[in-house]
């Protein structure tokens, strides 16, 4: 058992039956009196059991008279605690753990720079296309799918600004690209108000197929005209199928011999859109106005716009084939002021220069 | 719902706990407070503590209180953000992201003070609150919620609070940087 020497006495006794005031210990008899000069001259009165007061709060061990202690309170802490208690160090492993994980993160970040880069393109194309800035959004949004050709938005908002602009290529790239089609959720509203565009686009583009099939044959254009226009209310967003509706209604003038239309046609074409298709249209109304009505004028401007169909040609030898096969018609037109198709045309020249051969 | 033990959570999550007390030493070390123990992870309950002296200044009694829960909350975010593009956004597959995912939940989910945290700012915040102290004013409905949440814990709140944190930080940086 543990013993401690009474201060005023001198005398040993256990530990149990000391006592402790302004840290100095006290047997029984000596406490009062010490208690009772203390409280005379002004100092703490008061005392405990010192065994309370003698052993450390933090590990146990006897403190006795150790000087090197901390009191905070009633609680007393040996010199090896206080020092902990004062100024409580964080563990080795914790500085070290700590150490490795902003290292982590610093490594995280550079490796994942891509991915900022590629988030910060996804976030920015997102708003574009809130904004309906679709043309603006759509390299944004390529940009992220270059990277990440699996994000269902990315992918999702990049179709939607491509159909939203008539780019069906770009749209198709972007929804295929993206696990050959397959998205994680087919309900979500964004998939939906895709999935809708993409279907509305390819039946447009089906019956403009189709209107371009039946335009080829004589005395169809009324009819290609119609199911172009379908094309183009089905899918407004691509311009040029109101354009080519525009141009068949030209076509389906000609074939119900309203001439006069398919003049006003054929010029606010070539107003809109001057091109090598447009100039040789213009070119044949005009033809068929002097076969008509034998005007010098008209005569005049069919050759010149035959000749700016030829001039625009020239850097598309597809166009010019096109341009070289229709020129001969107008010409037989303007020499003959006889308005035929181009079957009958065929019939009466080509197929016997053919036979010929 | 279903039920997990708290211990199984604790050591599935334990680096949340971890900060959590490391932020709370941090604190009692800022104001200079006694810190008599502190256990960083066990697998008891509680997971971890510091037992730290009482402090009278109601700033310092403040932060060593709350100092975790913004911490944690702030780590989370940060943690979070370094994963959230690729695992959300891109849909990647990249471990490191992955990993930093888990890290980030973690600390979110052990972000909110314990109610013993919690008494002793809601003993002295009221009188406090009356005299115009702005961390007694801020800390009283702040407080409040967290006590309810402590509670939520069944529920799975600190796990919902995690998530939130961890998925909406990301998102509000991600879109002002966007701008």
């Amino acid at each position: 058992m543990s013993e401690a020497t009474c201060s005023a006495c001198g005398q040993q006794a256990s530990v149990k039956s000391l006592f402790d005031l302004n840290g100095q210990t006290y047997c029984q008899p000596c406490v009062r009196t010490a208690s009772e000069s203390a409280r005379r001259s002004g100092q703490p009165s008061i005392y405990m059991p010192l065994i309370s007061r003698s052993i450390c709060a933090r590990c146990n061990t006897f403190i006795g008279s150790d000087s090197g202690g901390l009191q905070i309170g009633g609680a007393r802490f040996c010199s090896n605690c206080a020092p902990l208690i004062k100024d409580w160090d964080y563990p080795v492993w914790l500085k070290a753990s700590l150490a490795f994980l902003l290292l982590l993160l610093a490594v995280a970040l550079v490796h994942g720079r891509k991915y900022f880069h590629a988030g910060r393109a996804m976030y920015i194309g997102e708003r574009l296309v809130q904004q309906g800035k679709y043309a603006e959004a759509l390299p944004q949004l390529k940009e992220t799918l270059t990277i990440a050709p699996g994000s269902d938005k990315a992918s999702l908002l990049a179709a939607k600004a491509a159909l939203m602009i008539g780019d069906v290529a770009s749209a198709d790239k972007a929804l295929h690209d993206h696990d050959d089609g397959h998205y994680e959720d087919g309900q979500n509203a964004q998939f939906l108000e895709v999935n809708a565009l993409w279907d509305r686009a390819n039946q447009a583009f089906e019956k403009a197929s189709q209107a371009a099939k039946l335009a080829q044959q004589d005395g169809n254009s009324a009819e290609a005209a119609k199911l172009m226009h379908v094309a183009a209310s089905l899918y407004p967003q691509r311009p040029d199928f109101a354009f080519a509706a525009e141009s068949l209604d030209g076509g389906a003038a000609f074939e119900r011999r309203d001439f006069d239309s398919f003049l006003a046609i054929s010029n606010k074409q070539w107003k809109e859109e001057p091109d090598s298709d447009t100039a040789a249209q213009l070119a044949s109304a005009f033809a068929c106005k002097f076969a008509l009505t034998g005007t010098i004028d008209s005569r005049q401007r069919a050759e010149e716009m035959l000749d700016k169909a030829r001039q625009l040609a020239q850097s598309d030898p597809e166009t010019l084939k096109s341009i070289e096969e229709y020129a001969p018609r107008i010409q037989y037109r303007l020499d003959s002021r006889k308005i035929i198709t181009k079957t009958e045309y065929d019939r009466l020249f080509r197929s016997r220069k053919s036979s010929a051969k | 719902m279903f039920f997990i033990p708290g211990p199984v959570i604790a050591a599935l999550t334990f680096p949340g706990v971890i900060i959590h007390e490391a932020g709370h030493l941090f604190f009692c070390r800022l104001f200079k407070l006694h810190v008599f123990n502190v256990c960083f992870f066990r697998f008891g309950n509680p997971a971890g503590f510091v037992v730290h002296e009482q402090s009278e200044d109601f700033t310092a009694q403040f932060f060593v209180s709350m100092g975790p829960f913004f911490a944690n909350t702030l780590l989370c975010i940060i943690f979070c953000s370094a994963a959230f593009l690729p695992v959300w956004e891109l849909k990647i597959y990249d471990p490191l992201a992955y990993f930093f995912y888990w890290l980030g939940l973690s600390i979110g989910m052990h972000a909110f003070p314990s109610t013993q945290d919690l008494s002793h700012l809601w003993e002295k915040a009221p009188a406090l609150a009356k005299k115009g102290n702005p961390l007694a004013v801020l800390s009283l409905p702040l407080a409040g919620l967290l006590v309810v949440a402590n509670y939520a814990r069944v529920v799975w709140a600190d796990l919902g609070y995690g998530i939130l944190v961890g998925v909406l930080g990301p998102i509000a940086i991600f879109k002002a940087l966007a701008h």
